[in-house]
């Protein structure tokens, strides 16, 4: 009967939904349903009759305790882990109960198991996704916070704590932590916003300062965003990041940034960086000034045809590209820009290679300094120089003149002076008496010559004025009027009334009365002198006067490099001086202007004078 | 008192022409003393006289600074004409300038003829300055 019951209490247990057991006192496997027999990947009949401990070999010590207290009355609960014979780790929770027989005797112990492997991975996958959450709090520094509107409780994570500089059990609540915030833009933003989130339903992120408790300024973003239920606002969640270390950093980079933009906008250079294609990618106030913008941005994607010429910009490519093929700078290298308005400057440009992190070329880094006053002064000094030079050279010329005159007159002195002395004849006397009176006229005439050279040449500085030419002519022939009459002089005026020359009045009336005079003392001895007269301006308002005889002419392969000299003359004319020509090209070079000669043999000469319109 | 056949006096200074022709009278009989006013006419007479087969003179005075031909451009005509007989001439004149002596030095080391260079005031002449004094020759 014992045997059936147990027969027929077996059959039921064998079916039974829940991995179920029953054990004897002496821990021997009585009943068995399949699930349990499964559970454990078990053999059904062999498993039945062994002991519990032989079935399960790792089990520990804790599990029999239990069972043991079990066949006392208790009721036991646990969780264990166990490898299954396919040796996969399994976690289950057991529940033992004392298994009574009709009498209420403890005769074992029934054991329900239930698989809770996947339970249990979960709740390892959380805590490991908690763990992960820490971390990365810890490492982000993004703390959490809540403020529950119902309880007025506020939480902060660790994290949010460690940010304000408090301990772990700080326990804040909404005045407290809103006082953390920076007195001022930062606590009265901090406050409307959770207000608006409260009343509003509004989310905020703002970047602001906080003061923890040390007095440590830091500033972190705050963020939050109101959670509803029941179509109310119940609590505001969010998050708190310490961004102090960036906000640092990036004020250090923009006071970088800032004292660097400062430091090239007052350089007095023209500062421009371009990217490998030759765009302007940074300029500094110089380049903008000298480009006439006012914003640098005007400038920023613009290449250098753009901004001028193709044949400059053609050139300043190149000069980039070669800058940055081969990372070598060009310095200081004297550069003229013109502008699409036609403005030319000179500059020194220097080129650096702009290299990125790995020293690949990535643009140019250009620096140019504006010299066109520079070039202007030293060509003027240079032009300076070649005057000074000529003058020079003219008064070594002079003194030459000077020393030679005036010793061929002391040297005839002296002989004279010599002759006399030793004269015993009266007559001889009165002769060389004569003589010595007339080279006295002759050093009388030749000083005062040397005297208006040197007006000439000290009275550069002589004011010019605008001077109607044919009033000139006109004057200048009226004085001559007995002269030319003598020698039946023809002359032909084909110069414009219009015309006006700026000249030195007291120059050219002696450059005028000089050429025409000339034109009729060399006249050709078997015809009438023939004068023509003409002028006209030239394109850069220059003034062409040209005075063109028929006389008998000079020889320029042999005498035009002495034809303006002191003391040369050509013909055999004894009034020729060899002083008018060297006055008139002194006249006229001290007005700034020009003259040449052309001439021919038997034929004629023209002189041309070029006057220029400069005051 | 040395007796010589033809003098030339190339200057265009009539004081000086006037003093060479006193202190020449001083020590030579001469009758044919000409002037000229500048080195052309002198080369034109010169040429002439040779082109007619007449007599080239022995002494030649010779002034720097003329009009039209100066006393170098002178010479340099001079040296190319085709004369046999060893002329005397003398340079006289008043430049001090370093340069005109150099130009002595120059064609008086390319001609047979006898150079010689006096600065002004001359106050005597020589016999040494009349017949050449090339004694060694």
């Amino acid at each position: 009967m014992k045997t059936n019951t147990l027969t027929t209490h077996g059959f039921v247990i064998k079916q039974l939904p829940t991995a179920t057991a029953f054990i004897d006192t002496n821990f021997k496997l009585i009943y068995a349903s399949y699930k349990w027999i499964e559970y454990f990947n078990l053999e059904y009949h062999s498993s039945l009759s062994k002991h519990l401990f032989e079935i399960f070999t790792d089990a520990d010590k804790e599990w029999q305790e239990c069972l043991e207290k079990c066949f006392k009355g208790n009721t036991e609960q646990g969780l264990q882990s166990t490898k299954n014979t396919a040796g996969k780790e399994k976690w289950f929770e057991w529940s033992n109960v004392p298994w009574y027989d009709d009498e209420e005797n403890i005769i074992g112990a029934i054991i329900q198991t239930d698989d809770v492997t996947h339970r249990i991975a979960s709740e390892l996958k959380l805590d490991k996704l908690e763990n992960l959450l820490k971390d990365q709090s810890e490492i982000s520094k993004v703390g959490t916070w809540e403020y529950n509107l119902i309880t007025e409780q506020v939480t902060w994570s660790e994290m949010t704590k460690k940010i304000h500089g408090v301990a772990k059990d700080f326990k804040p609540n909404l005045e407290s932590a809103l006082n953390f915030y920076k007195r001022g833009h930062s606590r009265n933003t901090a406050a409307m916003l959770v207000h608006n989130g409260i009343d509003k339903g509004e989310s905020w992120n703002i970047k602001s300062q906080i003061i923890t408790p040390r007095g440590k300024e830091k500033w972190v973003v705050s963020a939050g965003k109101p959670l509803y239920k029941d179509g109310k606002v119940t609590r505001l969640i969010g998050t708190f990041q310490d961004i102090s270390t960036q906000v640092e950093a990036e004020i250090k980079t923009e006071e970088s940034a800032q004292l660097l933009r400062t430091l090239i906008d007052n350089l007095p250079l023209n500062v421009y960086i371009k990217d490998a294609e030759s765009r302007k990618v940074l300029v500094n106030q110089s380049e903008c000034d000298y480009l006439g913008v006012t914003n640098p941005k005007e400038l920023i994607g613009k290449t250098d045809a753009d901004l001028y010429g193709e044949e400059i910009a053609t050139i300043s490519r190149d000069e980039d590209l070669h800058v940055m093929n081969s990372k070598k700078s060009i310095i200081a290298k004297r550069t003229v820009n013109i502008k699409k308005d036609g403005k030319s400057t000179s500059f020194l440009t220097s080129k650096l290679p702009w290299l990125d992190i790995h020293g690949q070329s990535q643009g140019i880094i250009g620096i140019s300094l504006d010299i066109t006053e520079l070039i202007q002064k030293e060509d003027q000094l240079r032009d300076l120089i070649n005057v000074t030079a000529i003058q020079n050279k003219k008064l070594i010329n002079f003194a030459h003149i000077v020393s030679h005159n005036l010793r061929s007159h002391t040297a005839n002195f002296s002989m004279l002076l010599d002759f006399l002395i030793n004269e015993k004849v009266a007559e001889e006397k009165t002769r060389i008496m004569d003589m010595l009176s007339h080279a006295s006229v002759n050093l009388m005439d030749t000083l005062e010559n040397l005297n208006e050279v040197v007006d000439i040449s000290t009275n550069v500085n002589l004011e010019k004025k605008p001077i109607g030419l044919n009033e000139q002519i006109t004057k200048v022939e009226q004085s001559l009027s007995a002269f030319l009459h003598k020698n039946k002089v023809k002359l032909t005026n084909h110069i414009p009334d219009d015309i006006t020359v700026k000249a030195v009045p007291a120059y050219i009336e002696s450059i005028v009365l000089n050429l025409m005079t000339n034109a009729v003392k060399y006249k050709h001895p078997d015809r009438d002198p023939r004068i023509i007269l003409s002028a006209r301006k030239l394109e850069d308002n220059t003034i062409l006067f040209s005075i063109q005889d028929n006389g008998v002419g000079i020889d320029l392969n042999k005498y035009g490099k002495k034809l303006f000299g002191m003391y040369k003359t050509f013909h055999n004319n004894s009034d020729a001086r060899g002083i008018g020509l060297y006055l008139v090209k002194n006249q006229i070079e001290a007005m700034g202007g020009n003259i040449v000669a052309t001439s021919e043999v038997d034929k004629g000469s023209t002189f041309s004078v070029y006057f220029n319109d400069k005051d | 008192m040395t007796k010589i056949n033809s003098i030339y006096i190339i200057d265009d200074d009539a004081i000086t022409l006037f003093g060479i022709k006193k202190l020449l009278g001083k020590i030579v009989t001469c009758d044919n003393i000409y002037e000229f006013k500048n080195g052309k006419v002198a080369i034109k007479t010169l040429l002439h006289q040779i082109e007619l087969g007449k007599e080239v003179p022995d002494v030649i005075f010779l002034d720097i600074n003329m009009p039209i031909m100066d006393g170098w451009e002178f010479l340099n005509e001079f040296l190319k004409l085709p004369i046999d007989k060893k002329i005397k001439i003398n340079i006289i004149t008043s430049s001090i300038d370093p340069c005109d002596k150099r130009r002595w030095m120059e064609y008086k080391a390319i001609t047979e003829h006898h150079l010689d260079f006096k600065n002004k005031p001359i106050f005597s002449i020589g016999i040494e300055d009349i017949i050449k004094v090339r004694v060694a020759s």
